[in-house]
């Protein structure tokens, strides 16, 4: 079996707004969701900005009796999934359920959950732990709440792979309806913030600003120290493309293939050798049955660190050396780097085919390599066929490659 | 499509630090549980669990791969990486596989251990010189990183993390990934490594046995928390012929299912392991009847063995009480993350040696568990096709199905 994948609804919950008209609005509008860090006190920390989601209100999007069960992390997720699904006007039903599934990626979890735990067992004794916060702890929580809440049967798993949990879930779930296995994937990435773990991030000097100098997140840009972290949630709807056509839905766009690849580095270094992205992007390509000449846009994963700027900058020079320069856009400028990003960027690139707009890179002015670069203001263009890089730490590349539907 | 063979496997466990100790212990019906050494124990409602006991990677890991920066969970993942690999004659790895060989590792605590170590010394010190680098490998993902770095490989590589399904999502999706020729060659698998967080939370949720669990039992009482690493050389058959490799059997398919239930307490109707057994058999191809034996997930939790017992009752009908069924975690403790990749090599392990392993610790069946649970003593039996259960917290059910390798395909007499 070969099904043709389609992009049928999105949903998020993000710095720069929840739901796509005011996420639309703001990402094209070339807004900011970074600021000061509101959710704790950052004073005794040489970072103080991040990407947070402000307004988030979970009674709006989730059922009481399943509300109270969940962490905010859980609740994001829950909350982008019911956007995305009524986005995509499906309803689940006992005929439907078995067949539709969820594939999420998260890099951390919930970071404030497990924190407690641990502090918990250290100072009160393990008998102490609440269990009824237990269940939370583990990675698939979001994606087991998110199945409870809609009643969704079919295929349930959690990537949890770094900064490209979001992409490769995206990928997994591709694959799912590709071979048959699923006729809808719920597909995306969740991730928030908390205070021990922006203290971790910041020993790791995985924040701006890792010189000292100010504090910004820059993707790409010659004067770049480090991403500005950030967090929230972005859903895609995954669905069979005949399925779709034949109940008259209106899809974003196809996934047309994707790549995976790693670079060898430890876990928690960035490799230097541009080779890795090269290869996700070129598995990407081929198993669209693509080349580089047919790409209109890219959606970078850059986020303003030193050496993935660099090396990803590097690896779509060589890529797209001898064709069609497409136009570059990173929008963790505007919404920081929240990890399993791929499940925002995905929503944005799906909104990006629909609307024929790219959004400008912010906290770009002085590029590090001569690429088509969109910065300032978002570019209204004709877009056929866009590419997500998705890269992390740890030496894993992922490229999904999506094609508007003739 | 291509089909998928075990060309080489490699563990480390409570019963065994390699593959053929392991199946002697499994024949032997060993148990692997008794009180904890890996940490204090002091406080806790249980002090048992199936550890890796003298565990020195050092000693198994040959000294031109550096350790740094590894947590006991990189060390046995990276240990059984080595054996599997020796096992299928690609150690040292050919330079010309690193490109396409890829890692799914199905992960659970990852380097929480050394996570929580840190984190008394960060209490103590009210976050002041606490040394963060302790961190460098606390997620999962980690493992597969360090497995990729070391051997320069630049296939694709993920890790899953859905509490004790993890291992069997990994292999299964490895195996996909070369069925539909993604890649031809995939290092999979999963670790778990005992900690303090995951025990604690075990305990508070009063799932776990003091003693040892005892699946299928009228008196179990829950599981008994185990580690352990558990990987294979996945390689399409084509391949695999190519270069003359040994065979051990064939991954036939798998299933993902979802409860939509409960966070914790299985589906009381069974409906989502039910689909993942018959998705996976599906998958495979394979009529229901050809199942020779269930390696069942079988935590000895009283609410998951009933269900599961209730499941295979309605995908086998009758035959539910023909077919043996085992609990291995018996022996090996419930390794969580890696589990489901440890009972990959069990089933292998059974297909290659003609023999069902025993439930051991059952001692007085339970009237509503009434399948033949292989209490004991293994038996010697011809197997063709073995289907592993794996049931998770979050209401994620994955199985798989695997078969004994002939050249004419899948064996359906």
């Amino acid at each position: 079996m070969n099904r043709r994948v389609a992009v049928t609804g999105i949903g998020m919950v993000t710095p720069l707004g929840i739901g796509k008209k005011a996420f639309a609005e703001r990402l094209f509008g070339g807004d900011s969701g970074i600021a000061e860090i509101t959710a704790f006190d950052t004073s005794r920390f040489p970072s103080h900005l991040g990407a947070e989601v402000k307004g988030f209100s979970a009674r709006d999007f989730i059922s009481l009796k399943n509300l109270r069960r969940m962490d905010r992390l859980s609740q994001m997720a829950v909350a982008s999934a019911r956007l995305a699904l009524e986005d995509a006007g499906i309803t689940i039903d006992a005929a439907n359920r078995d067949r539709i599934g969820i594939i999420l990626g998260t890099a951390f979890g919930a970071t404030d959950i497990k924190s407690h735990c641990a502090r918990i067992l250290f100072t009160e004794g393990p008998g102490m732990i609440n269990p009824s916060l237990v269940p939370n702890t583990v990675m698939n929580a979001p994606a087991g709440h998110v199945s409870i809440e809609f009643g969704i049967r079919g295929v349930n798993t959690t990537v949890n792979h770094h900064a490209a949990s979001g992409e490769t879930a995206i990928a997994y779930a591709a694959l799912e309806i590709q071979r048959g296995a699923a006729d809808v994937v719920l597909t995306g990435g969740v991730d928030i913030l908390s205070e021990f773990f922006f203290e971790t991030l910041i020993h790791f000097r995985a924040v701006s600003p890792v010189d000292g100098r100010e504090e910004g997140a820059r993707p790409f840009d010659c004067r770049r120290n480090g991403p500005v972290a950030g967090e929230g949630s972005g859903i895609i709807c995954l669905e069979a493309l005949d399925r779709a056509q034949a109940r008259g839905a209106v899809p974003y766009c196809e996934i047309a293939g994707w790549g995976m690849s790693s670079s060898p580095a430890g876990p928690t270094d960035w490799s230097d050798d541009p080779r890795g992205i090269l290869l996700a992007m070129e598995r990407a390509i081929q198993s669209a049955g693509l080349a580089p000449d047919d790409m209109d846009v890219i959606q970078a994963a850059a986020n303003g660190g030193k050496n993935p700027d660099l090396v990803e900058a590097e690896a779509c020079r060589r890529f797209f050396e001898s064709s069609k320069k497409p136009f570059m856009s990173s929008m963790k400028g505007a919404v920081g780097e929240s990890f399993s990003s791929g499940g925002i960027r995905a929503t944005a690139l799906a909104l990006s085919m629909k609307e024929g707009k790219v959004p400008p890179t912010l906290g770009l002015t002085d590029p590090i390599k001569p690429l088509n670069i969109v910065t300032g203001r978002s570019m209204k263009t004709d877009i056929r066929c866009g590419l997500m890089n998705g890269i992390s730490y740890g030496g894993t590349n992922v490229s999904i490659v999506t094609k508007i539907i003739a | 499509m291509e089909r998928v063979v075990i060309t080489g496997m490699g563990t480390v466990n409570a019963l065994a630090k390699n593959t053929a100790a392991f199946a002697r212990a499994l024949q032997e019906g060993t148990c692997g549980i008794g009180p904890l050494t890996v940490f204090d124990t002091s406080g806790y409602r249980t002090c048992n669990g199936a550890e890796v006991k003298h565990f020195n990677p050092r000693e198994m890991i040959p000294p031109s791969f550096s350790l740094k920066r590894m947590s006991r969970a990189d060390n046995l993942a990276f240990v059984a990486t080595i054996e599997a690999l020796k096992d299928a004659g690609l150690f040292p790895l050919p330079d010309d596989l690193r490109e396409t060989t890829g890692v799914v590792i199905g992960a659970g605590a990852g380097g929480k251990l050394e996570g929580e170590n840190f984190y008394r010394d960060y209490l103590g010190r009210q976050g002041k010189h606490a040394r963060f680098s302790q961190l460098s490998s606390l997620y999962g993902a980690a493992s597969a990183d360090h497995i990729t770095s070391h051997f320069g490989l630049m296939g694709p590589k993920t890790s899953f993390m859905t509490a004790c399904s993890s291992g069997a999502t990994a292999v299964g999706f490895a195996g996909d990934l070369i069925r539909r020729r993604v890649a031809p060659i995939m290092i999979a698998g999963g670790v778990e490594p005992l900690c303090r967080t995951t025990y604690a939370s075990f305990n508070v949720l009063q799932a776990v046995d003091p003693g040892c669990c005892r699946p299928f039992d009228r008196n179990r009482q829950g599981l008994s928390l185990g580690e352990a690493s558990a990987i294979m050389i996945l390689e399409s058959l084509t391949r695999a012929r190519s270069r003359g490799a040994r065979i051990y059997g064939e991954l036939l398919g798998y299933g993902v299912t979802g409860d939509a239930y409960h966070m914790t307490t299985p589906d009381v109707e069974a409906s989502g392991a039910v689909r993942s057994m018959t998705t996976a058999m599906a998958d495979a191809g394979i009529p229901i009847e050809a199942v020779d034996y269930i390696n069942a997930h079988g935590t000895a939790t009283p609410a998951n063995d009933l269900m599961e017992t209730k499941a295979i009752k309605a995908v086998f009908g009758k035959r539910a009480y023909r077919i043996p069924v085992s609990s291995t975690k018996s022996m090996t403790g419930h390794t969580l993350g890696a589990s489901g990749a440890l009972e990959a090599i069990v089933s292998i392990l059974a297909i290659h040696h003609g023999f069902i392993p025993p439930t051991i610790h059952l001692q007085e069946p339970d009237p509503a568990c009434d399948l033949d649970y292989v209490p004991s003593v293994m038996r010697k039996a011809a197997l063709n096709i073995v289907l592993s259960n794996s049931f998770a917290f979050g209401g994620n059910n994955t199985s798989v199905v695997f078969g004994r390798y002939t050249d004419k395909g899948i064996v359906n007499e």
